[in-house]
């Protein structure tokens, strides 16, 4: 597989490289999306929007990034645009959650 | 139109190939359970011969539910249930909240089972994973969703597994899309006289792309379901409720409300399913009841998307009145986007939205689906097979699990028929397809070439479903087209007719084989292998 997706003029490293972001690293950043999505996305007239559209979204998010591995010249931008995506949305749960461990710690005391 | 360059069409050339040859032979399994499964209440049917005319829901249920009510312990009447089961039957669950070890949230209580005269035939206590498994006269359909939805691999793997087949179906779907470079054209390009090969392309391309758009649907909407409990629901309340899958799963399904613990008799139950009707034309696939006996007691009824519609109904009611309160998304308390989006995910993948029509289109688009998935397979391999001779086992194993899998659904559907009236139906349906399955395999492993297994199984599977109406009318004991006309019940002839014909239509077809292979021996030779 790597020797037919080596189409575009570079190494083998750099067609590995495309592999692992195009198969664990879409995978990882889809996850975190998942999670991180809720936090921002509006509630919408039910107050459920931002907890649903990630939930059946969440294939096509994959495809898309999947399909932008695959697919872009640059292997910097596939890696700088699933990077941004996995650190914001990571550090938005990670604040989430740190605020919500705070306010138990508070509650306990 | 979507034109990518010469490099970047290699690429999703690749990846299209590579993403069927890798889980292709399993994507194959679970569309092909899938297209049947779109008849799986009509199969369920005509597996048991039902011949209730009347849903459990247009008779009085109200009488029925306060007896089980009476016998049933305080601690298990949080909640209830209420839904379908076998001839018009009625299961109820009476349940409460409970979390699992893992802090997942389960249902535990007890299932009473009634048939469609009121009768209590089985009771069964424990959590829903534990007691919704099949029963002897709904083994059949039970076995084709267990295994579309699941492969029979163990939760939460089987569907981790389906989810990931989804995805691939995902992206061979999608890059099939890409690369076609003249896409309209090669809708109607069939070249029937040029090399096979070019014939076998132009088959898969042209059924492949007029299915497309459905693919796409399926692929989207069964990942969807795969992942949705195993992955995103604990995701999602990890991030937004700290990991309380009880807090999202009110948050999106439940009925806000002041609580009010007062014990309050329930309304009646009859008076709500006459009113349901009313407002929506049809009976109820499923009745919530949650806080049973209490004053803020409420019903939900779940009713099939209108006729012109695509999004199922729920109606509200009063529990302690039993009067109609309002009518609300099936997802989120008020009507939305999500909520809706949400809602029309079961009618796109399940086809169940117009009927019969919508079922049969599916089951139409579902069989080019698994046309697609074995043609392009085949392809692939018969692409490399000069190249690389170590590709003739994978020919085989094509083979094997593309005409063996259809064989081993026949012999399991015949095991149901023989094995229902003696009890024993939900073992044997399960072993009679590994016993099918097995001899597939065998067959694959001894046949002298990949043509004669072809002929073999197709062969077989054609002689078993010529077989099957025989089993049902007299293994069986099933109702006569005559008696199942009479009590509105036309998909047991119906399919009873689908199944001779394809028999008949499978029998000549390896007969067929046969003469062709004949006619094209060399005298006092053999031909090659195919």
């Amino acid at each position: 597989m790597s020797s037919r997706l080596n189409t575009f003029p570079h190494s083998r490293l750099q067609t590995w490289t495309r592999i692992l972001l195009a198969g664990p690293g879409a995978m990882v950043v889809a996850l975190t999306l998942l999670a991180g999505m809720p936090l921002w996305l509006p509630g919408g007239a039910a107050g459920i929007d931002n907890l649903v559209f990630p939930l059946i979204f969440a294939p096509l998010i994959w495809a898309g990034l999947f399909f932008h591995a695959c697919l872009d010249r640059s292997l910097v931008r596939v890696a700088v645009i699933a990077g941004a995506l996995f650190l914001v949305h990571g550090a938005l749960v990670a604040s989430s959650l740190m605020g919500k461990t705070a306010a138990t710690t508070e509650r306990v005391r | 139109m979507i034109h990518l360059k010469k490099d970047e069409t290699k690429a999703m050339v690749a990846v299209h190939g590579w993403s069927g040859i890798l889980l292709g032979l399993l994507l194959y399994a679970v569309v092909l359970t899938g297209t049947a499964a779109v008849f799986a209440h009509e199969i369920g049917a005509w597996s048991a011969g039902h011949v209730a005319t009347q849903s459990t829901f247009e008779k009085p249920i109200d009488a029925q539910v306060r007896r089980l009510d009476a016998m049933t312990p305080p601690e298990f009447r949080e909640a209830l249930s209420l839904f379908e089961i076998g001839d018009h039957g009625l299961g109820a669950f009476f349940h409460r909240d409970e979390l699992d070890a893992k802090g997942m949230p389960i249902e535990r209580g007890i299932y009473y089972q009634l048939d469609n005269a009121g009768q209590l035939r089985a009771t069964v206590r424990g959590t829903s994973e534990e007691i919704f498994g099949p029963r002897n006269d709904d083994a059949l359909s039970s076995f084709l969703v267990d295994t579309h939805v699941r492969l029979h691999v163990p939760d939460p793997w089987g569907l981790l597994l389906t989810g990931i087949l989804g995805l691939a179906m995902l992206v061979a779907a999608i890059s099939g899309l890409l690369i076609h470079r003249h896409l309209f054209k090669d809708i109607f390009t069939l070249r029937r006289q040029a090399k096979p090969v070019l014939v076998d392309r132009d088959k898969h391309s042209v059924a492949s792309t007029w299915s497309l758009p459905f693919a796409f649907i399926l692929a989207f909407t069964g990942s969807f379901f795969s992942f949705f409990g195993t992955v995103g629901v604990p995701v999602v309340a990890m991030a937004a409720f700290g990991g309380d899958v009880e807090a999202l799963s009110e948050a999106v399904f439940g009925n806000p409300g002041k609580p009010d613990p007062r014990p309050v008799a329930i309304g009646n139950l009859d008076r709500v399913t006459a009113d349901a009707i009313r407002r929506t034309g049809e009976e109820p696939t499923f009745i919530a009841i949650e806080n049973f006996g209490r004053a803020d007691a409420k019903i939900t009824t779940f009713h099939n998307p209108r006729a012109s519609d695509i999004e199922p109904v729920a109606l509200l009611y009063d529990g302690a009145t039993a009067t109609f309160v309002r009518a609300k998304p099936t997802v989120g308390a008020e009507p939305s986007v999500g909520g809706t989006l949400a809602g029309i995910m079961g009618p796109l993948h399940f086809g169940n939205f117009a009927g019969f029509l919508s079922k049969a289109i599916w089951f139409g688009l579902g069989f080019a689906m698994c046309y697609v998935t074995y043609t392009g397979m085949r392809l692939w391999v018969v692409r490399r097979k000069d190249e690389t001779r170590s590709l003739a086992w994978l020919e085989r194993t094509l083979t094997v699990v593309g005409f063996g899998l259809p064989f081993g659904l026949a012999t399991a559907a015949a095991a149901f028929l023989v094995t229902m009236p003696l009890g024993t139906a939900v073992y044997w349906t399960t072993a009679a397809f590994l016993i099918a399955s097995a001899m597939a395999v065998l067959a694959g492993v001894f046949a002298p070439s990949n043509e004669f297994l072809s002929r073999l199984l197709k062969g077989a599977t054609g002689i078993v479903m010529i077989g099957l109406p025989l089993l049902r009318l007299f293994a069986a004991q099933g109702p006569g087209w005559g008696e199942a006309m009479a009590v509105g019940q036309p998909i047991i002839p119906a399919l009873d007719l689908a199944f001779v014909a394809a028999g008949i239509g499978l029998v000549r077809a390896s007969w067929a084989g046969a003469r062709v292979r004949r006619r094209t021996m060399p005298v006092g030779g053999t031909t090659s292998a195919a």
